[in-house]
């Protein structure tokens, strides 16, 4: 992966730091192009059974939790006490609520909500992180050294306890939620962009780089970051699992989205209340979505790590 | 060795400062007014500017951190003015239940973990290490308030084994260590969660120990299985436990949050679940601080612990 790009190639003369490319073609066949490292690690992750079960999983949820209100309309905002706690019929595949809300709508709108906070804290934390280790491993020394005993403080305060305390202090919605995830989850992203960065920047292309006078900035974005791109992939999808199964913590502790958004984590809630009075379906199928998720993800994940492990990649 | 010993609780005193620091100032960027907790809403703002002078609350933040750490140093973890006590009594109260619940489902999950991830290991790929694998696996995904209520379905309710609720009569650690009925289904969702990060980490362990020269070496001069594993794999496979139970901790804290929420058992994590309810801050500071001290020391133990038991890392 350390092709400095050609556009920066002065003619004829082979970029820094690469072996020197005969400038005629080599007899014979026994030039083998072989696929890039992003390629590679593809068909790796495609060959991996696990990885496509977690993939049509992780799918499956998307396309139920946005397409399937398209298909299954149900009433989510109007509370009606009087068809509450229904078990599940043919009007109402898995029953009614306490609320009187159709139950296998309210998975449905509980799965966007899950999604949405998911993905977001974990972009968020993913960016955060990325730029933060990026530039704590090239500034090295005692700005590295502080930075991240920084990380480290963060890192030793329980993210559920930080989490829930902030919690009770802002309305909750989709986004201050997701806020609150991804500012204190994008450490260890942070440790591990620091880490790829420390090898990096003693590579020759990075004093390609330094020596035609690119800006510290060039480097971060087009150099550095591209490169260590593989670990922070694998780790989106892990970030994603724990920010999805923190968000029903919370909404199992009482302090989720605010209603009638719907959560999964909300729905568990009241949960024991629900398994003593023998409403099973208000209890199983949600929580057999939220594993499936996060399965999902940490599947993904595991796979994809495989993927880019080159030491574990079959030739 | 001594030295980086020292050095090693070096950094770590100077992140469990940090981490009192960046609690503190959280809370108090993000806070309610412990003002307003002891004078009501209605106070005006005279009688809270007073307040705060008295207390302590008009000092810039530094100095605030700064006699907030003084105080963590000799014990004093501040005073709930919503119920009237001080944090230390509340938290000394509830320590003993917590620990208990902590500690016997820490050891639990060992006893499974541990015989399980070696097992798997010594059958890698066969039918039986497919279905533990998925079964840990599964476990690793759930989360745990999800768990105890699968276990409250099946043995509360379905099979009347086991309470789905701790019982009010258990208040002192001893009536909790004596009422072993009451206590089954909390240690064990505990416990479970635990479990499955520990095996997942014991299998890849044992593997490791599995691929070095001196198992081949044993093989080879023909020694019966049976003292190849036991002599062998099991002593040095049991090295990362050691780093494991250190490294636990932050997960059993929140653990116990949720688990004692559940069943109603009353301990740290529902003094911390009701201090959240009552916005009881100086309660959630102590015992997030808390928390995050104890993480430091897990990863402080497991550190050090496995440069002592393990002579192949030395560190200079």
């Amino acid at each position: 992966m350390a092709e400095i790009g050609a556009q920066q190639m002065v003619e004829g003369i082979p970029p820094f730091g690469s072996p020197n490319i005969p400038t005629t073609a080599p007899e014979g066949g026994d030039v083998q192009i072989l696929a890039s490292g992003w390629r590679l690690a593809l068909r790796e992750f495609f060959s991996n059974r696990l990885a496509i079960v977690g993939l049509g999983v992780l799918v499956f949820f998307i396309v139920f939790s946005f397409g399937g209100p398209l298909f299954y309309h149900t009433n989510q905002s109007l509370t009606n006490p009087l068809t509450g706690d229904l078990a599940p019929t043919w009007s109402h595949l898995v029953g009614t609520d306490d609320n009187g809300f159709d139950e296998l709508g309210r998975m449905m709108a509980g799965g966007q909500t899950a999604l949405e906070i998911g993905f977001f804290a974990a972009f968020m934390a993913t960016v955060i992180g990325t730029l933060y280790g990026a530039l704590s491993g090239l500034a090295g020394g005692i700005v590295d050294a502080v930075l991240m005993r920084f990380v480290d403080i963060l890192l030793s305060i329980p993210l559920l306890f930080i989490v829930l305390v902030l919690a009770t202090r802002y309305s909750a919605t989709v986004l201050s939620q997701s806020l609150i995830i991804g500012l204190f989850s994008w450490q260890i992203p942070a440790r591990l962009v620091r880490g790829e960065v420390l090898t990096l920047r003693e590579r020759d292309f990075v004093a390609a780089t330094r020596i035609m006078g690119g800006t510290q900035t060039r480097l971060i974005i087009r150099h550095l970051i591209p490169n260590a791109l593989s670990v922070v992939i694998v780790n989106i999808t892990f970030l994603i699992a724990d920010s999805i199964l923190l968000i029903a913590y919370l909404g199992f502790l009482g302090f989720g989205l605010s209603y009638p958004t719907a959560s999964w984590g909300d729905m568990l809630g009241n949960a024991q209340n629900a398994v003593t009075s023998g409403y099973w379906w208000l209890v199983f199928p949600v929580g057999g979505c939220l594993v499936l998720v996060v399965m999902a993800c940490n599947l993904i994940g595991d796979a994809l790590r495989d993927a880019f492990d080159v030491r574990l990649r079959r030739r | 060795m001594t030295g980086y010993i020292i050095r090693r609780c070096f950094a770590a005193l100077i992140i469990a400062i940090g981490v009192a620091a960046v609690v503190y100032a959280l809370l108090a960027f993000t806070g309610g007014s412990p003002a307003v907790a002891a004078l009501g809403t209605h106070a005006n703002r005279y009688t809270i500017a007073a307040w705060n002078k008295t207390h302590g609350y008009d000092r810039p933040l530094v100095v605030q951190i700064a006699s907030y750490i003084w105080n963590l140093v000799q014990f004093k973890f501040g005073y709930s003015y919503k119920q009237g006590q001080s944090v230390g009594a509340l938290l000394n109260e509830n320590a003993g239940r917590t620990a208990y619940l902590s500690g016997t489902a820490l050891v639990l999950a060992l006893l499974i973990a541990l015989p399980l991830g070696i097992a798997q290991a010594v059958k890698r790929n066969s039918p039986g290490d497919y279905v533990a694998t998925t079964a840990t696996f599964t476990l690793y995904s759930m989360p745990s308030f999800f768990l105890g209520l699968i276990l409250i379905q099946i043995f509360a309710l379905d099979l009347h084994v086991f309470p789905a609720l701790v019982s009010d009569n258990v208040t002192t650690t001893w009536e909790a260590v004596t009422h072993p009925m009451q206590l089954t289904l909390p240690i064990v969702t505990l416990a479970g969660l635990t479990v499955a990060g520990f095996s997942r980490y014991m299998r890849s362990s044992a593997l490791d120990v599995l691929a070095q020269d001196y198992i081949r070496l044993a093989r080879a001069k023909g020694l019966e299985e049976r003292f190849v594993l036991t002599r062998h794999l099991l002593r040095n496979a049991c090295l990362p436990i050691i780093t494991l139970i250190g490294l636990s901790i932050p997960g059993l804290l929140a653990g116990n949050i949720i688990t004692e929420g559940l069943f109603n058992y009353p301990g740290l994590g529902l003094l911390f679940f009701d201090s959240l309810q009552n916005l009881d801050y100086p309660v959630l500071l102590a015992y997030t601080v808390i928390g995050g001290v104890l993480t430091v020391i897990g990863n402080l133990i497991a550190d050090i612990a496995v440069t002592v038991a393990d002579p192949r890392i030395r560190v200079g």
